[in-house]
């Protein structure tokens, strides 16, 4: 299956998931979308909350070719889309 | 279209916000508000405006800035003695470079109107004329240590339906902003479609305890083609 990818790295948290949920966002549902983050607060928030949302991580795995410390999470789109305010 | 680098980054904490999202945000962007008042019941008001991300303000207030106005979160001392809508558009431009922010001018035509004048007589000329445009519009109106929020999607019961005669009390500062705020919230509620009441309802906050009622049309009112609409 072929995933959306998104480089979160750069980004400290909450700006690591804000784009993540942005690019859920813009996917259907059942869609793939794989997000490399660092480890550490971005790899532990970054799947919480996907899940918390309604959408479900697939795989979580180290990026040794990436560098040390860079991980690669898939989430798949979840349905429902997450509950209104 | 989607979001915008600067965008992203200036609205982060409110995409976090359930539902929310890129999409809800695109609809603030989008919207051009008129607030009718510019005092400080609407001050509050019209930053939290502003720092959502509402795409156009237009500030509807024809009085000059007073000494008493410097309450208002909007004013400096500088500003005494200048209309009120120019020195408040020009705080909100300063305080959100990302929304437009000018003078209301006739020929304007907003998406959606927040009235918090602070005179009752205002307030029911301007809700009126939002719901005779069919535009969604909020109403503040703050009472001595609390106030109400009226909430009118296009459609719903009318501001005159929900009106309750309060205490007549002169607001303490601190229920003019909270009830100020409490009306800018449920307007970008509305606007960006997040909200969980689609129905009319009126909030009244009364020594910090906010208390929501769905409104119901009164029979006769002119705003329904029939009686009870509105009723749950």
């Amino acid at each position: 299956m072929s995933a959306t990818r998104l480089d979160v790295r750069a980004y400290a948290c909450p700006m690591t998931y804000v784009r993540t949920r942005i690019a859920l966002e813009r996917l259907r549902v059942g869609e793939a979308l794989e997000v490399w983050l660092a480890a550490g607060e971005p790899l532990e928030s970054v799947p919480r909350n996907a899940v918390e949302e309604g959408h479900r991580v697939l795989s979580c795995e180290p990026l040794p070719a990436e560098g040390a410390g860079s991980w690669r999470v898939v989430i798949e789109k979840g349905n429902p889309p997450p509950e209104p305010l | 279209m989607a979001l915008s680098e600067s965008q992203i980054g200036r609205y982060a904490r409110q995409l976090l916000l359930p539902g929310l999202g890129e999409a809800g945000q695109e609809r603030l962007g989008a919207a051009r508000v008129r607030v009718v008042g510019a005092g400080p019941l609407a001050g509050p008001a019209l930053l939290y405006l502003a720092q959502a991300g509402m795409g156009r303000l237009w500030v509807d207030d024809a009085a000059m800035v007073s000494p008493e106005d410097l309450s208002a979160w909007l004013y400096g001392p500088g500003d005494v003695g200048r209309p009120r809508s120019a020195a408040a558009a020009e705080a909100l431009r300063t305080a959100n470079g990302l929304v437009e922010a000018e003078p209301f001018r006739a020929g304007n035509l907003p998406t959606a109107v927040l009235v918090a004048s602070g005179a009752q007589s205002t307030d029911r000329v301007a809700a009126e004329e939002a719901r005779l445009l069919g535009l969604p519009h909020v109403v503040a109106e703050a009472d001595g240590e609390g106030g109400a929020v009226t909430v009118i999607p296009a459609g719903s019961p009318c501001y005159k339906c929900a009106f309750r005669t309060g205490h007549g009390a002169i607001p303490t500062p601190a229920a003019t902003a909270a009830v100020g705020a409490l009306a800018a919230l449920e307007l970008v509620l509305l606007v960006a479609d997040v909200s969980q009441e689609p129905r009319g309802r009126r909030i009244d906050l009364v020594r910090g305890q906010p208390m929501a009622r769905p409104t119901v049309r009164l029979p006769g009112c002119t705003c329904g083609a029939g009686a009870n609409e509105g009723i749950p």
